[in-house]
């Protein structure tokens, strides 16, 4: 038994890890960035979400934990609540309706984190329930999102009043790029797509800087040994190499690898939501076939799918497979023959 | 040489300044030592004095037990007070009074006469599990050794015993270390230190350049190794990957790859025990921590009590949080300060609550990865987490539950505060005893088994004296009978392949026993020990018959 631990240093050194609480902290700080650049383009609303999905988050929480009888203290302050509904906050369109966000919050504090027994043992991602459940149940308020757009603007009414007044329907819509790609039709070449300037200017621009700042989020949780680099680089190699090869096949049909890396939630899928310990494998190499298989599935969903961006249920489906990863991936221990043998009885007499 | 690399490890904070500043000192003696008769691995010796006899310093109070169990000393001279069911007490009578065994010139001498008087000193192993050390000597007879690894490392925090020792004999630990080389047949001898003890480095060098001008006193060449500070590079495993780029097997010894590992001071008592016929009576033991004010390294005679001994030092009662024995990695707190040094206390650390405070309350496992960083056997401590937790043993086993070194390294960096040693040391001991369970109808069969082989032992040796009695008597009358001597030819050659079969079991049967007892020094091994007694017996009844044989033949020759 260690009586000595690593948060009891008086000096800092890279092999000290801080405790849960600050782990989480430290990845919402890391959101900073990103929540930053979404702002600038898509306005307030994209603040609000988070806001309101971190408050209902807590709200949830508690009120589960209460139910279960649980010391509300502990579970509170470590912060995972909040995390979970700033993730979400952020995957749904700037100023959604509070209702949705309150949808989607139960569903992943209540069902998919607590109701599987709180921190540490839900086998799904909760925000990527959340955002899964409100994607299959309301696709229309999922699938606008707004034209970038100065900081203040009307549509933060509708996240009040809760719905879309039909007068202004047209102002709101907007397609995500890889949502207008998605349904560009068979016959529209690639080229004279985007010859035809199907987005509202800007659009483009705007995507790929907040991929970047996420990026930047991303990269300060590697530096900060917050996560390991195994889940968003194999994930985004994976992403990188089915892009190339689908790009290489046929040009003008299918989308350039780096427009798959800089539109919808790839970038901060990868460093955010896949991520997530408690629900990602967790050996090394395990965490490399994770991210990959993540990679290759949002790659077949974009492209043969019938949804325009899948990180979600990427995300989900890569879940389900990793108690099997989990077991297949067990490192071959100091001294343990090379040959992996699974079952071994007797080693030490 | 490179220095290689084992994955994992830490630096957590070293504090070994607080103890290893001022010169190793005695430490007062005791008025009254309680020696434990279980101090080293394997059975615990039996006593062998009575109530009020008069013992001196050295002499034999408790004989080992079985193979793996080991004899034990008077630390002082003084009365026998008490013998109870685990202990031993002796008041002193302040003479100090020494009984010291014949020097033995280790060069010279036969390693049958050095292994026997490792055995009757009670040498164990120092540095924490207290494997027999005569047992480990004998390992030529089964293994190939090439190599004597000095375990200088001293990698967990706070214990200095073996810097300072190394500090003030490094003459002596080389000499030990030769000792030892040339009874397991190594031809290079590698000290392993970790590059936080400078002084203790200056000394071996200095020890090194001497002996290089006297080389025929010293046959087997030494090399010594400096090595980066981390934890934990002091296992035997990660200490032999470091400087040998060696993997001992799962399962398997040091001995397995051509390596034998001893700590400095085991070397140190061994060359005592041998050289000056001094018996285990005392060891260096580092007294540290911030309750105390005059921290140190200290030789202290086995079995004082650990309360005096910190009392001596200065311990400070009301700001004292915890004692623990050991290092702060893989030692234990005390419960009581009634206890007394033993063989294998190498430190003590009287601990105020603001150095090493207790561990808040844990928070759930999040998987993130981070024992498994640290990890220096390249487990998966976060499932074994969560095997351990759901008593999940079939699953523990495959995810290697039984490679853990225990080293802590988890504990140490888990964010969610998780006990994950202590949830290992509990699941292993369950799986353990389930095993012994299993076993119990095995165990009774071999108890059976020995009780035949006495029983064949004591026939043939009533056998033996009814023979001898008859051929006296023959011999006083003179009336000799006609035997038929071919079928004795016949008899005498299927005895003595019995005989060599019996031996042959019995090397076997120790093989085997050394080998479980060192790669768990923490258990009994009745089961083994038994079936090595059967073997035993069956050799002694076979070697009776063949002389009874023999005596019988010359006799028929002799007429």
């Amino acid at each position: 038994m260690s009586m000595m631990h690593a948060s009891q240093r008086t000096t800092e050194s890279l092999n000290t890890m801080p405790p849960t609480a600050h782990l989480m902290r430290w990845v919402i700080v890391a959101t900073v960035p990103g929540l930053a650049a979404m702002t600038f383009y898509f306005g307030l609303g994209v603040i609000s979400n988070v806001l309101l999905a971190a408050l209902f988050a807590l709200g949830a929480e508690a009120l589960v934990l209460k139910l279960r009888q649980r010391p509300l203290q502990p579970a509170l302050r470590d912060s995972s609540a909040v995390l979970t509904g700033v993730l979400l906050g952020a995957s749904l369109p700037p100023a959604s309706p509070w209702w949705l966000l309150g949808i989607g919050v139960i569903a992943a504090i209540v069902v998919a984190k607590q109701l599987y027994g709180g921190l540490g043992q839900n086998p799904f991602n909760p925000a990527m329930v959340g955002y899964a459940l409100l994607l299959v149940s309301f696709p229309t308020y999922m699938t606008l999102w707004s034209p970038p757009q100065p900081l203040i603007s009307e549509n933060l009414w509708v996240q009040i009043s809760g719905t879309l007044p039909t007068s202004t329907l047209d102002a709101l819509s907007g397609a995500t790029p890889l949502d207008a790609f998605k349904h560009k039709g068979e016959t529209v070449l690639a080229s004279e797509f985007w010859a035809s300037q199907p987005l509202p200017e800007g659009t483009l621009n705007a995507w790929r800087n907040v991929a970047l700042a996420w990026l930047a989020g991303g990269l300060l949780l590697i530096a900060k040994r917050i996560i390991s680099w195994h889940i968003p680089v194999a994930m985004l190699v994976s992403i990188t190499v089915l892009a190339t090869l689908f790009y290489a096949s046929d040009p003008s049909h299918f989308a350039s690898p780096l427009f798959h890396l800089t539109t919808g939630a790839a970038m901060f899928g990868a460093f955010f939501i896949a991520t997530d310990p408690v629900s990602a494998a967790t050996s090394r190499r395990g965490k490399l076939f994770f991210g990959a298989g993540i990679g290759a599935l949002v790659m077949i969903i974009r492209t043969f799918g019938g949804y325009p961006d899948a990180v979600a249920f990427a995300v989900l489906l890569m879940n389900l497979c990793v108690p099997l990863l989990d077991l297949y991936t067990v490192p071959r221990p100091t001294g343990q023959p090379k040959a992996q043998q699974h079952a071994k009885h007797g080693d030490s007499p | 040489m490179p220095a290689y690399e084992f994955p994992g490890g830490i630096t957590p904070p070293e504090r070994k300044d607080r103890s290893n500043q001022s010169p190793l000192r005695n430490a007062t003696l005791p008025t009254q030592v309680t020696l434990p008769l279980k101090q080293h691995s394997g059975n615990p010796a039996i006593p062998c004095v009575a109530i009020n006899d008069t013992v001196q310093v050295g002499s034999l109070i408790a004989q080992r037990d079985g193979m793996v169990s080991a004899n034990l000393h008077a630390s002082i001279s003084g009365t026998v007070t008490q013998i109870s069911d685990n202990a031993i007490t002796i008041d002193a009578d302040g003479l100090d009074r020494w009984q010291v065994l014949p020097s033995l010139n280790w060069r010279a001498e036969d390693h049958q006469t050095t292994i026997a008087r490792l055995d009757s000193c009670g040498l164990v192993g120092l540095g924490g599990a207290g494997f027999p050390a005569y047992i480990k000597a004998q390992i030529a007879d089964h293994h190939r050794i090439d190599t004597l690894v000095v375990n200088a490392a001293e990698c967990e925090p706070y214990i200095t015993a073996d810097d300072l020792a190394l500090r003030h004999y490094p003459t002596e630990i080389l000499e030990g270390a030769q000792m030892v080389a040339r009874l397991c047949g190594a031809h290079q001898i590698v000290v392993g230190i970790e590059d936080n003890k400078p002084e203790a480095i200056h000394a071996l060098k200095e020890a090194l350049s001497h002996f290089q001008q006297s080389d025929c006193q010293h046959p087997v060449s030494i090399t010594m190794k400096v090595i980066e500070t981390r934890y934990p590079s002091g296992g035997e495993r990660q200490l032999i990957k470091k400087l040998l780029n060696l993997d001992v097997p799962s399962g398997g010894l040091p001995a397995d790859v051509g390596v034998l590992c001893h700590n400095p001071g085991t070397l140190l008592a061994a060359l005592y025990a041998v050289r000056d016929g001094k018996p285990l009576v005392e060891r260096i033991v580092t007294l540290t921590g911030d309750a105390i004010s005059t921290p140190g390294n200290y030789w202290v005679r086995l079995g004082t009590s650990i309360e005096t001994l910190l009392q001596q030092v200065g311990l400070a009662n009301q700001q004292l949080h915890q004692v623990i024995v050991g290092g702060p990695m893989m030692g234990l707190p005390l419960t009581t300060l009634d206890v007394p040094v033993t063989k294998t206390t190498n430190c003590l650390i009287a601990a105020t609550r603001e150095e090493l405070p207790p561990a808040p309350s844990e928070s759930p496992c999040i998987r993130c990865g981070a024992c498994e960083s640290v990890c220096p056997v390249q487990l998966l401590p976060q499932q074994l987490h969560w095997y351990a937790r759901a008593e999940n043993d079939a699953t523990l086993e495959k995810f290697h539950l039984f490679d853990c070194i225990e080293c802590g390294a988890c504990s140490y960096v888990c964010p969610s505060y998780i006990p994950l040693v202590q949830d290992y040391r509990s699941a292993k001991q369950r799986i353990r005893v389930k095993r012994i369970e299993s076993a119990k109808a095995e165990h009774a069969k071999h108890r059976f088994e020995f009780r035949q082989a006495r029983l064949a032992r004591e026939n043939a040796e009533k056998q033996a004296r009814r023979q001898a009695r008859q051929a006296q008597s023959r011999q006083t009358s003179d009336s000799s009978k006609a035997t038929d001597s071919t079928v004795q030819v016949v008899d005498l050659r299927s005895l003595r392949i019995a005989q060599t079969a019996a031996k042959a079991a019995v090397r076997k049967a120790e093989k085997t026993l050394a080998r479980a007892a060192a790669e768990d020094p923490s258990q009994r091994h009745d089961d083994l020990e038994t079936q090595l007694a059967t073997a035993q017996e069956n050799l002694k009844a076979a070697d009776t018959r063949l002389a009874e044989a023999r005596a019988t033949m010359a006799q028929q020759e002799s007429p």
